[in-house]
């Protein structure tokens, strides 16, 4: 029995919404790793906090979870400069299998602080402005998925204007090649990792709070994430933001398609056998270079 | 000579816990161009290094303008008018010329004089301005070594150290190079420290200079009279 093409639109759709979504997961990561070296293991763990966060607050002021973002973004953006010095810093430099452990330490930490207070219970807001059906043809259109795809986009783009046309993105960028040189062009590195790492994880907070306009928030959202956005990084090879979107759109469809046509079990480890095939062709990623 | 820009007393400074300059005095005064030579290994650049902040300074006093700057983080230093162009020119290879250029600008001062000082640097290097919107990384290494010195230029320095700057260049990019030293002080009043390993070239377009051997300052004086040294000139094959 093969669906109707009604629902493998619906399906299609939902997916690319979905990819959106996962491309500003990916985008903090993505920033941290490029720009520092350090692969943020606790990355997805942030994701996950803050959907705690958002359902926590958006249920007791009775308020959208997507403008619970005014209130986490800049919190996370302090949580994550705080980290950064506190923890990051010291070992900045070290042997890169220390850098893994704090910030898999960090992770945990993030992770039975949930686990404390949240319990293991999944949380859904209750009410969200958002959660209306436009139908379109064969497509009904979720109005949160939409809003959320379209926000994600626009903060994906504007984190590359960003990066490629303001002076702060050019200080990144010159830190990012060659941390010594920039020194010597009179830029305080510290100060650019800082910004870098608290963007990182204040972009997080937002992601969060989009996807609690549909999503659920639970203890394990956090490995899940995390995972998958390392995914999506990896097959997009670094290769900017264009790399970036591709692959959250590629892991996003193809992960709704399953979900349709096989099963929701199914889907989940989508991700992965794409990722093991593509780098099987092209170790490089799907738009790296080939150093 | 007139009061010293920047003065070096008494340096003992390394690498951890490694010394590699013994009792390292220097001075460069404003206007002047210094010649920092000697064999590799010597600590010449160590030495420039420890002017910018980048080594474990032992021992002794940094001087610039006057104050003293021993605990002055680099970037500060580069505010204040000290720019090390360093060896192998470190440049942003994936960035353009341009935006090379621009993060020599860095620091707000520079940056508020941002399309003076392009004009400036491109009035010295012509090609820069042909070159422009390239990728850094595909210059040839006469024009990524220009790029670097335009790109210190662009912060307006007060002093420039320049790390063996003729290093891996053709003879004849090597002479343009210096004929760009002698343009850059006696048209645009920069002050030059030059590390070079082309004694002889060096010693000619310099005031004064020093002579480093095993960390420590062997030689110094006016520039022709450490060139009729008899010791120097067997040591490096000057006939």
């Amino acid at each position: 029995m093969f669906p109707s093409p009604g629902l493998m639109a619906q399906s299609l759709l939902d997916g690319i919404f979905l990819g959106f979504l996962y491309s500003l997961m990916a985008l903090g990561l993505s920033l941290v790793f490029g720009v520092m070296g350090i692969i943020n293991f606790a990355h997805g763990d942030f994701i996950m906090l803050g959907s705690y966060l958002v359902w926590l607050i958006a249920n007791s002021v009775r308020t959208d979870p997507s403008l619970v973002s005014i209130v986490t973004v800049p919190l996370f953006f302090v949580v994550g400069a705080a980290i950064y010095t506190i923890i990051i810093r010291p070992v900045f430099g070290k042997e890169p299998l220390i850098q893994i452990a704090v910030t898999v330490g960090v992770g945990y930490v993030l992770q039975n602080t949930a686990l404390m207070f949240f319990r293991a219970e999944p949380r859904a807001v209750q009410s969200t402005a958002l959660n209306l059906y436009i139908g379109l043809g064969p497509v009904n259109i979720h109005a949160a998925k939409l809003v959320t795809a379209l926000l994600s986009s626009v903060i994906v783009i504007g984190v590359h204007y960003l990066l490629t046309k303001t002076w702060v993105g050019l200080t990144i960028r010159a830190t990012a090649y060659d941390r010594e040189v920039a020194t010597l062009m009179g830029i305080n590195v510290n100060k650019v990792y800082l910004l870098v790492f608290g963007l990182g994880i204040a972009l997080t907070a937002l992601a969060a709070s989009l996807w609690m306009t549909f999503g659920q928030a639970n203890p394990y959202i956090g490995t899940s994430f995390g995972l998958l956005t390392w995914v999506i990084i990896a097959l997009g090879g670094l290769g900017g933001v264009s790399g970036l979107l591709a692959s959250s759109l590629i892991v996003g469809v193809m992960q709704s398609l399953t979900m349709t046509l096989a099963s929701p079990t199914i889907s989940l480890t989508v991700p992965y056998l794409v990722f093991l095939v593509v780098l099987w062709f092209r170790p490089q990623g799907l738009f790296g270079r080939r150093e | 000579m007139s009061n010293a820009l920047l003065e070096l007393v008494n340096i003992e400074a390394g690498y951890g816990v490694f010394r590699v300059l013994h009792n390292v005095s220097f001075k460069v005064c404003e206007g002047e161009v210094v010649a920092l030579v000697g064999p590799n290994g010597a600590g010449k650049t160590t030495a420039l290094k420890t002017v910018m902040g980048l080594t474990s300074l032992f021992k002794g006093d940094i001087k610039f303008n006057g104050s003293k700057i021993n605990n002055v983080p680099p970037y500060e230093r580069v505010k204040q008018g000290i720019v090390l162009v360093p060896e192998g020119r470190g440049i942003f290879a994936p960035l353009t010329v341009l935006e090379n250029l621009y993060v020599g600008a860095y620091n707000e001062e520079a940056r508020r004089r941002l399309s003076e000082s392009l004009e400036m640097v491109f009035s010295i290097f012509p090609k820069l301005k042909e070159r422009k919107n390239q990728i850094a990384g595909t210059l040839s290494g006469g024009e990524s070594q220009m790029l670097a010195i335009g790109r210190a230029l662009m912060s307006r320095p007060r002093i420039l150290l320049l790390d063996e700057p003729s290093l891996g260049l053709a003879p004849k990019i090597v002479s343009e190079l210096f004929e760009i030293f002698k343009k850059l002080n006696e048209e645009w009043k920069t002050t030059l420290l030059l590390v070079e390993q082309h004694v002889k070239n060096s010693l000619e377009i310099s005031h004064r200079a020093y002579v480093m051997e095993s960390g420590r300052i062997v030689l110094e004086g006016e520039s022709s009279e450490v060139l009729k040294d008899e010791r120097l000139r067997k040591a490096y094959l000057i006939i």
